[in-house]
C-alpha cells in the first residue's frame, strides 16, 4: 500500500514551536487544515480532546499519538511533528514528548485502505529503530519513507 | 507455548495495532507461538479459528473495550490486560503469564 495516500511533506513539521500539549495539537491541526485535510480546526480539536478524555495517548520513548475521529475530517490522514521543547504528556514510561503523531480519521470512512495505512503506521511504532529515526531524522521525506517501508511489507 | 490474543482499544485506530506488534515481538523473543486477532475500526482482522483457540495454552485479551466473540474462549485460561500494559512491557508481561500458568 502507498503511504503517500495519507501522508505528504506538508503534514510533517520537524521544528514545532509548541510548548505544551494544547499548543502541539493545535499546531499539527493547522498543518492538516492548511493542507485541506480537515474542514474545521475547532471541531477537529474538540474531537481529539474527546479521545484524550478517554485515556492517555502518550506512548513511550518521547512519542505521543493523539487521534480524532471527526466529522471535520475530509480525508483520513496523519500529521507528524517534532517539538523543539519537551512537552508534558501522560506517557507510559513517564518520558516527556518530543514527537507527536496526530491521526485524523473520517467518521463515515470506516472501511478503507486509509485506516489500514494508519494501522500500519501504528504498527511501525512498535519498532525501536523507527522510534530512533523519528526522534532524529531532519528530512521530512525520510520520515515518510520510514513509514512507507512498513506500509509495503505486510507484517502479520 | 502457544498463545492466542485479541487486541482492541477504545478508538480502534492506534493502540490495537501497536499492542499486536508488541505481543508478536515479545513472543518471538521468548520463542512462543502467537496469533493475534485485532478488532479495530476496520473490523476484525486475522480472526482466531476454533482450531487456533483449541490448540492454545492460554488466551490473552489485550483489550480496553468489550470485544466480540468472547464466548469462544470458554473453558480456556484467559488473561485480561489493558493494551498499555502489553505496549509498555510485552516480554515481561508474557513471562508473567507463563509463570502463573506453570503454577496453576
Amino acid at each position: 500500500m502507498d503511504i503517500n495516500k495519507i501522508l505528504n511533506a506538508n503534514r510533517v513539521k520537524l521544528a514545532m514551536t509548541a510548548s505544551n500539549k494544547e499548543e502541539a495539537i493545535a499546531e499539527l491541526t493547522d498543518l492538516l487544515y492548511d493542507d485541506g485535510a480537515i474542514s474545521s480546526k475547532e471541531a477537529f480539536i474538540h474531537d481529539v480532546w474527546l479521545r484524550e478524555a478517554e485515556g492517555s495517548t502518550g506512548f513511550e520513548n518521547h512519542i505521543a499519538i493523539p487521534h480524532g475521529k471527526s466529522a471535520a475530517v475530509k480525508q483520513t490522514t496523519l500529521a507528524i511533528g517534532r517539538t523543539r521543547r519537551d512537552i508534558e504528556w501522560e506517557t507510559l514510561d513517564g518520558s516527556q514528548v518530543r514527537c507527536i503523531i496526530l491521526f485524523a480519521v473520517r467518521l463515515e470512512d470506516q472501511n478503507t485502505t486509509h485506516i489500514r495505512l494508519l494501522s500500519q503506521v501504528a504498527s511501525a511504532l512498535a519498532d525501536d529503530e523507527v522510534i530512533d529515526q523519528l526522534l532524529d531524522e531532519s528530512d521530512p521525506e525520510k520520515i515518510i519513507q520510514l513509514f512507507s517501508q512498513y506500509a509495503e511489507t505486510d507484517l502479520c | 507455548m502457544k498463545i492466542v490474543c485479541v487486541a482492541a482499544c477504545t478508538a480502534g485506530i492506534a493502540h490495537t495495532y501497536i499492542a499486536r506488534e508488541k505481543l508478536i515481538k515479545g513472543a518471538k523473543a521468548l520463542n512462543y507461538d502467537i496469533k493475534v486477532e485485532t478488532q479495530g475500526t476496520i473490523g476484525t482482522e486475522n480472526e482466531l479459528s476454533p482450531e487456533d483457540i483449541a490448540a492454545a495454552d492460554v488466551v490473552i485479551l489485550a483489550v480496553d473495550i468489550k470485544i466480540k466473540g468472547e464466548e469462544r474462549f470458554k473453558g480456556k485460561p484467559v488473561v485480561r490486560v489493558k493494551t498499555e500494559i502489553v505496549i509498555k512491557s510485552p516480554t515481561k508481561f508474557l513471562e508473567k503469564v507463563t509463570h502463573s500458568l506453570a503454577q496453576a
